[in-house]
């Protein structure tokens, strides 16, 4: 990219990058915050009692192992909420590591004589620790407190898969849109947020120092100044965190840390992360927009079916978009119907007694898995039907979506259909898992049918010849609850129906996967040209 | 006074004794001095009688008082300890470790500048100069000047000194020692003041007491111990710098 369309990028994109600045510094102050309070006492209890030692370090030892995502995930699903609270437990969880072993190897630290002669002069237990033992263990303490700071910008990023906002949000919407620029635009601010976090820390431990400045009577007077600044700093850092976010988020930004919108006003619409989702996503937030009173909260760019129908689950979003074959063979643990029909109608029947939950009528295509070999192998080899990978198959290296790779509807199911059994199986993001395909380094991925990048890499589906793949019609799912509420929703949501044949979704895939436009203004286009955004007086 | 009846202490369970069966009395206004040789007891005796280490049997009395009964604190901070290691506290000034022992008692902050300024002249330190500076700042004998003004602070009754000037170069430790002579003059303390140096113990003791493998072995002026050595151990002790004086005096 150019550098002037770098600047015009940027100079777009800037609003949003300050509310997700701000949202990140709320997030890692918040949860830092909260590990300096549990931490240092939970340190101190280690460092008085010697059977809560071990324990101790060994529990915040064993949250730290927990990767990340799957720690997201796990408190997901125990609160049943989407959004900052578990995002801010779990880098609590995360920064408690640090700041516990270095409180307890900093008060372990001070040196003897000088705690006995603390004991000696008649201190009491807890005039030592807040006299002596504190203020000497003080750089070990603030040194874990670092680490824990900048730890938890890093994994902070990750929060956005759960709805939680922040600088991951644009790393995580780049990798589902393919889009270099984006990823960026989280992946270089929050480094150097780490890199000023860890500053103001710093800054805030030389404020701090009680040693008599050296050197000429002018630099004594600077740092009589200079010191109580630096001593706020990291408070400095929060409040511009705050203000960055409160100036700057607006309802149609989507703040990760606005009001919950309990006002009956408001419809939640999530989607997994990929850019087909998103684009529904936006196709039925810009209706309801257009032709209701309702207001929007877009919660897209949720990590996938799980946190996606979690969130749904437990009321975090009102409404978004599930593919029939998804929710019978992952959610509901059925066995696949061929039948599409059948497929909608069962899947209906469950979500309304299980989930108080309605599908309403499907767009029209059917997203579903293709298996695909590059067009150039197709040919030279001769390949038309997932059958004729069979005799090969030890031969190629495969690369499957996470999801894909353990789904019964996915490779293992498929692996037993077909007796496949490739050379190597690699999980691949599924933005990359096309790059991949296309650089060579893999012969056959799990693509999806309505997948722009399958034209814009020249790449060849091949036919299911044993109907292995159930029919995976998307279909908007809503809660019964926010539906009886306002009844017409359905008739709003249902404009879409039947307008999206495999074709079409092919090509606003395209649109967004291959010419880097954003889905708002794919789906925008969409509308407008139905003529379906004009509201009917 | 301090009077110790039938003290022992085992850290073993009572397999061994680091003070064995110990009684004798401090007197009001005199310098005992402890004397022995390293793992005799004498340091863990001054810690007994602080409660900074608990008696395995026997009793301990300040001023008629048993210790054991008292608040542990509170005794602490009725007493001056000066320690062997020193034990300034790095991250306070000068004037903040003198005044720490005032602090806790709950001494306004004037007072305790005051008290600081004048326990820094007592101990020979200029306040202007040094109750701003860090211990870091110091030498060894100025540390433990601050050491001593640390123990003063709050006016107590007795001064309990455990090896205070065994850190210090021969120099610094003589000027030391005459300083605290003319000290106890001026102040009248009651001091217990433990050494292994056996002209430490007659420069500055009104009387010593002789302690060997956790006994008491004599207790006396130095006249008596030196004329009439209740024990062989006691001979030996101070027969060996009298030899050593003799031969340096020859070739002087």
């Amino acid at each position: 990219m150019a550098g002037d369309s770098w600047i015009a990028f940027l100079s777009e994109r800037l609003p949003e990058l300050w509310l997700r600045t701000g949202e990140h510094l709320m997030l890692t102050g918040v949860s830092t915050g909260m590990a300096i309070l549990l931490g240092i006492p939970l340190g101190i209890c280690a460092a008085r009692t010697w059977w809560l030692r071990g324990p101790l370090t060994g529990g915040v030892g064993i949250l730290q192992t927990i990767p990340s995502l799957a720690m997201l995930a796990i408190l997901l699903a125990l609160l049943q909420k989407i959004g900052a609270i578990p995002a801010i437990i779990a880098l609590t969880l995360y920064a408690l590591l640090p700041i516990v072993r270095n409180t307890l190897t900093g008060l372990e630290g001070v040196s003897p004589p000088v705690l006995e002669a603390a004991r000696g002069i008649g201190m009491t237990p807890r005039q030592r620790l807040w006299l002596v033992e504190f203020p000497l263990s003080m750089p070990v303490i603030v040194a874990g407190i670092r680490t824990a700071a900048v730890v938890s910008v890093g994994i902070a990023t990750l929060s956005a898969f759960i709805g939680a906002g922040g600088l991951g949000q644009f790393i995580n919407r780049g990798l589902a849109l393919s889009n270099t620029n984006l990823i960026l635009l989280g992946a270089i601010p929050a480094a150097v947020l780490a890199l000023i976090v860890d500053g103001s820390i710093a800054a805030s431990q030389w404020g701090l120092r009680r040693r008599r400045s050296r050197g000429s009577r002018f630099r004594a007077a600077i740092d009589r100044c200079l010191r109580p600044v630096a001593l706020l700093l990291p408070v400095a850092l929060i409040i511009a965190g705050c203000f960055a976010y409160f100036s700057t988020s607006t309802a149609s930004s989507n703040p990760a840390w606005g009001p919950p919108a309990d006002d009956g006003q408001t419809v939640r619409i999530g989607t997994k992360n990929f850019t087909e989702q998103l684009i529904l996503g936006e196709l039925m937030a810009q209706l309801i927009e257009a032709r209701t009173d309702l207001r929007v909260e877009r919660r897209f760019n949720l990590g996938g079916t799980m946190i996606c129908h979690g969130a749904f689950k437990s009321g975090g979003i009102d409404l978004y978009a599930e593919y029939t074959g998804t929710a019978l063979t992952a959610i509901l643990k059925q066995s696949v119907i061929v039948d599409p029909g059948r497929a909608h109608e069962t899947v209906a029947r469950e979500y309304r007694q299980r989930f108080a939950a309605e599908w309403l009528r499907a767009f029209g295509f059917n997203n579903t898995y293709a298996i695909t070999v590059r067009k150039s192998d197709a040919t030279f080899r001769n390949l038309q039907t997932i059958s004729d990978l069979i005799a090969i198959s030890g031969t190629l290296r495969a690369g499957f979506t996470a999801e894909f790779s353990e789904r019964p509807d996915g490779y293992p199911g498929l692996r037993r259909a077909y007796g496949l059994q490739f050379r190597e199986v690699r999980d691949l993001d599924p933005a990359l898992m096309y790059q991949a395909i296309a650089n060579r380094e893999v012969e056959v991925i799990s693509a999806f049918a309505t997948d722009g990048r399958i034209a814009a890499f020249d790449l060849q589906p091949l036919r299911d010849d044993r109907g292995f793949f159930p029919p995976y019609q998307a279909a908007p799912v809503i809660r019964t609850e926010v539906l009886q509420a306002h009844p017409e929703l359905r008739e709003v949501v249902e404009l879409l129906a039947g307008r999206l044949d495999d074709a079409t979704m092919r090509r606003l895939n395209f649109e967004v996967d291959v010419k880097k436009r954003r889905p708002g203004d794919v789906a925008h286009e969409f509308l407008e040209s139905r003529g379906l955004l004009e509201r009917e007086k | 006074m301090i009077s110790l009846k039938n003290v022992s202490k085992s850290f073993d369970g009572g397999r061994t004794f680091a003070v064995n069966d110990v009684s004798f009395d401090v007197r009001e206004g005199e310098t005992l001095v402890l004397l022995g040789s390293s793992g005799c007891g004498k340091t863990t005796l001054l810690k007994l009688t602080n409660r900074l280490l608990e008696s395995t049997s026997g009793t301990i009395e300040v001023d008629g008082q048993d210790i054991a009964l008292q608040d542990s604190i509170t005794l602490r901070r009725r007493i001056g300890y000066v320690f062997q290691g020193i034990g300034l506290f790095p991250h306070m000034t000068v004037e903040e470790n003198v005044a720490m022992v005032p602090r806790l008692l709950g001494w306004s902050a004037k007072k305790r500048r005051e008290r600081a300024h004048e326990l820094l002249e007592t101990v020979g330190l200029d306040p202007k100069t040094y109750a701003r500076r860090f211990p870091e700042e110091l030498s060894g004998g100025q540390q433990q000047r601050v050491g001593v003004g640390r123990a003063l602070a709050a006016d107590p009754a007795y001064l309990l000194m455990d090896e205070p000037f065994g850190a210090l170069d021969a120099l610094t430790r003589d000027t030391l020692q005459q300083e605290l002579l003319s000290l106890k003059e001026r102040l009248n303390k009651t001091i217990v003041f433990v050494t292994h140096d056996i002209f430490e113990a007659l420069a500055l003791g009104d009387r010593i007491a002789v302690l060997h493998a956790g006994r008491l072995e004599q207790i006396g002026t130095r006249e008596e111990i030196l004329k009439k050595p209740a024990t062989h151990f006691v001979r030996e002790l101070f027969a060996k710098p009298a030899k050593q004086l003799a031969a340096f005096g020859g070739m002087l």
